[in-house]
């Protein structure tokens, strides 16, 4: 049985990082002045808007640390990672997760912060939220359903989702505790100490910006190496801004997805609102959910 | 491979086959395991061309089947040859059918596959090895044929060879630089027999010293995404080499944490570090590392020799190296060998 991190009380302190991509502070303004609006405290950690000078938002030390810090920190109730990028990896073998096991706080983010969510579900149990960062609270995003989401989580509304129909939906019914986060992450931690684990749960997946060829090569990683067998169900989010070799691929990304999952026989939902876009429904990881598919409508309910 | 695990398995397989078959891996005297080398080529032997993963025309594949003939060997072209199913060389049951054939073909004693792009991992659970397995024979290439180099050295020990394909075979020798010429007869030297031995100048970076084993390895990409497969590479006590092309430098350090957090750094008796063409990022972020700084930080912990630019990868100087059988590397001040011993 998970163990679920507090739900935040008005007056709760946010903790704000950035453990992998560089972010400069104004680009994370508006999401802190939201986050205030909704009535939390925010503390920024040194590696938002720092003084680095390459792609990282510091060295592997600083981020390191900055993040240790917020989870070491009684007073923060929950981490957003300002954004995503590439780091994450690199540090979180070095992250002591022993104070956060026993006062466990919620862990928000995705895209690079899957590595979180993968390494703390697969360790320790621990719910964590996947859901949108700090970008997405820009150019009037904090008023979108999606940015919305995450504070209905926060606040610890019980979650209801519904979507659109799609043509490749595998109609069903499922339920199981929810994993997932970005395909090409999901993808290299397999082997690894935050190898995700799949087994009667209700996988989703989303990726940006990869080849189609690729989209196959890691679907085909994910099938050989069991995680694709056993599932409860699989949610299918936004696959955008795909790439193809000179000499086409052939198939879309969603068909690669169906072929596939067609020997089994679980729900799939294709087109639920996860991505890269303005389209990200803040999802709990870890928790366990209720998935119903048909060709109109999917629904994902805690 | 686990000694108990290869002892158990080599008694199952020495009540099903017939005694004269020598199918399993002999033990040395220190108790590793010896690969099983296939029977290297003579004159008149045949080499089967097939392309499992990417398509190609007849046409590009007529410089290396000429070349190939002037070394003696016949050769006999597969039907995925000409074949195309959008970027692969026929459907999945096409590419399948035909290394099948290949493989089953006691007349064909070379397999050379003649391109790499995209494609052996969704064939390869569906071969079947067990005629293979009694008579291995060469399989040779590299990038997306790492697939088959790394699932034969995980599963049968059997070696096999990483070397350029058909479509490196230049249209016109007479143009060809002397570093094309030179690693193409390499292929040659290798199926012949001959016991190979490379040198390279040093490169500062490296990490003097001296290992011994069995080379594995190949494209570092393809290698990350066999992790937790039953295709995946084993490197303990062995030599590994890897080379890549077309990945941000950002791709190429999770790669290596890849190899790092699933075990695959700290048993090598050597590193061999190949080309890596780097993708440039279009927004000019600076990743702030170099490749020999992404490579060392990752094995600062160990102790076995590290060697930069050793010539195999996606370029001119990529010189055919054998998988799966024994080698020492010595890399000091003056230089890189390797050796076959």
């Amino acid at each position: 049985m998970s163990k679920i991190p507090p739900y935040l009380q008005p007056g709760d302190t946010i903790g704000i990082v950035c453990p992998a991509g560089y972010m400069p502070t104004e680009k994370a303004q508006t999401c802190i002045n939201t986050l205030l609006l909704w009535g939390y405290k925010v503390k920024t950690g040194r590696t938002l808007g720092s003084n680095s000078q390459n792609y990282f938002s510091g060295t592997d030390e600083e981020r390191l640390n900055d993040f240790q810090q917020m989870l070491d920190d009684n007073d923060i109730k929950a981490i957003l990672c300002a954004r995503g990028g590439y780091g994450i990896t690199r540090i979180i073998d070095k992250i002591n997760f022993k104070k956060f096991r026993k006062d466990p706080k919620w862990i928000i983010g995705f895209s690079d912060v899957t590595v979180l969510h993968s390494h703390i579900y697969s360790n320790y149990e621990i719910p964590t939220l996947h859901a949108p960062m700090a970008a997405a609270f820009n150019d009037g995003g904090a008023e979108n359903e999606f940015v919305l989401s995450l504070k209905a989580v926060l606040q610890g509304k019980e979650i209801k989702y519904s979507c659109d129909g799609h043509e490749y939906n595998r109609e069903g019914k499922a339920e199981g505790d929810l994993v997932g986060g970005n395909l090409a992450l999901l993808a290299h931690l397999v082997g690894s100490d935050s190898d995700i684990k799949t087994k009667n749960r209700i996988l989703f997946i989303e990726d940006v910006g990869e080849y189609l060829y690729n989209i196959d090569r890691m679907l085909c990683q994910l099938k050989r190496s069991g995680k694709l067998s056993k599932l409860a169900g699989l949610i299918v989010g936004g696959f955008t801004d795909n790439k193809d070799t000179e000499r086409p691929f052939g198939q879309t990304a969603y068909e690669i997805i169906k072929e596939a999952v067609k020997e089994y026989d679980y729900p799939v939902c294709f087109g639920f609102p996860v991505s890269h876009e303005k389209e990200n429904l803040a999802l709990k990881v870890g928790v366990q959910y209720r998935l119903k598919v048909n060709r109109y409508e999917a629904l994902l309910a805690e | 491979m686990d000694r108990k695990q290869f002892l158990s398995s080599a008694l199952l397989s020495a009540v099903s086959i017939p005694a004269f078959a020598k199918q399993s891996n002999d033990v040395d005297e220190d108790g590793s395991i010896l690969p099983l080398i296939p029977k290297y080529l003579k004159a008149g032997d045949t080499i089967g061309i097939t392309a499992p993963a990417g398509y190609i025309t007849p046409e590009e594949i007529q410089s290396a089947v000429m070349k190939m003939e002037s070394w003696g060997y016949k050769i006999q072209v597969g039907d995925t040859i000409g074949k195309k199913d959008f970027t692969f060389g026929g459907t999945d049951d096409e590419r399948r059918a035909d290394f099948q054939h290949m493989l089953d073909d006691p007349k064909i004693k070379a397999i050379m596959c003649a391109r790499g792009g995209y494609g052996v991992v969704r064939v390869i659970d569906k071969i079947n090895w067990t005629k293979f397995k009694t008579k291995p024979k060469w399989i040779i290439g590299f990038s997306d044929v790492t697939v088959f180099h790394s699932h034969l050295n995980r599963n049968f020990g059997i070696a096999s060879v990483h070397s350029k394909m058909c479509n490196s075979f230049p249209d016109d020798w007479s143009k060809a630089e002397p570093i094309q010429i030179e690693t193409i007869e390499s292929i040659q030297k290798v199926l012949s027999g001959e016991k190979m031995k490379y040198e390279t100048i040093p490169n500062i970076n490296n990490r003097n010293g001296t290992g011994e084993g069995a080379l594995v390895g190949g494209n570092l990409k393809l290698i990350e995404t066999m992790a937790g497969t039953s295709s995946d590479l084993k490197t303990q006590g062995k030599i590994l080499f890897v080379e890549d092309t077309g990945e941000y430098m950002y791709s190429v350090d999770r790669m290596f944490w890849n190899l790092k957090r699933t075990g695959k750094l700290s048993g090598l008796k050597g590193l061999i570090v190949g080309g890596f063409k780097i993708k440039k990022d279009e927004d000019t972020e600076d990743f702030g590392k170099t490749l020999e700084e992404i490579v060392l930080e990752k094995v600062r912990g160990y102790s076995y020799p590290v060697c930069f630019d050793f010539p195999v990868g996606h370029q001119r100087n990529n010189f055919a190296l054998k998988c799966g059988i024994k080698h020492r590397l010595n890399i000091s001040n003056e230089g890189v060998i390797l050796k076959e011993i």
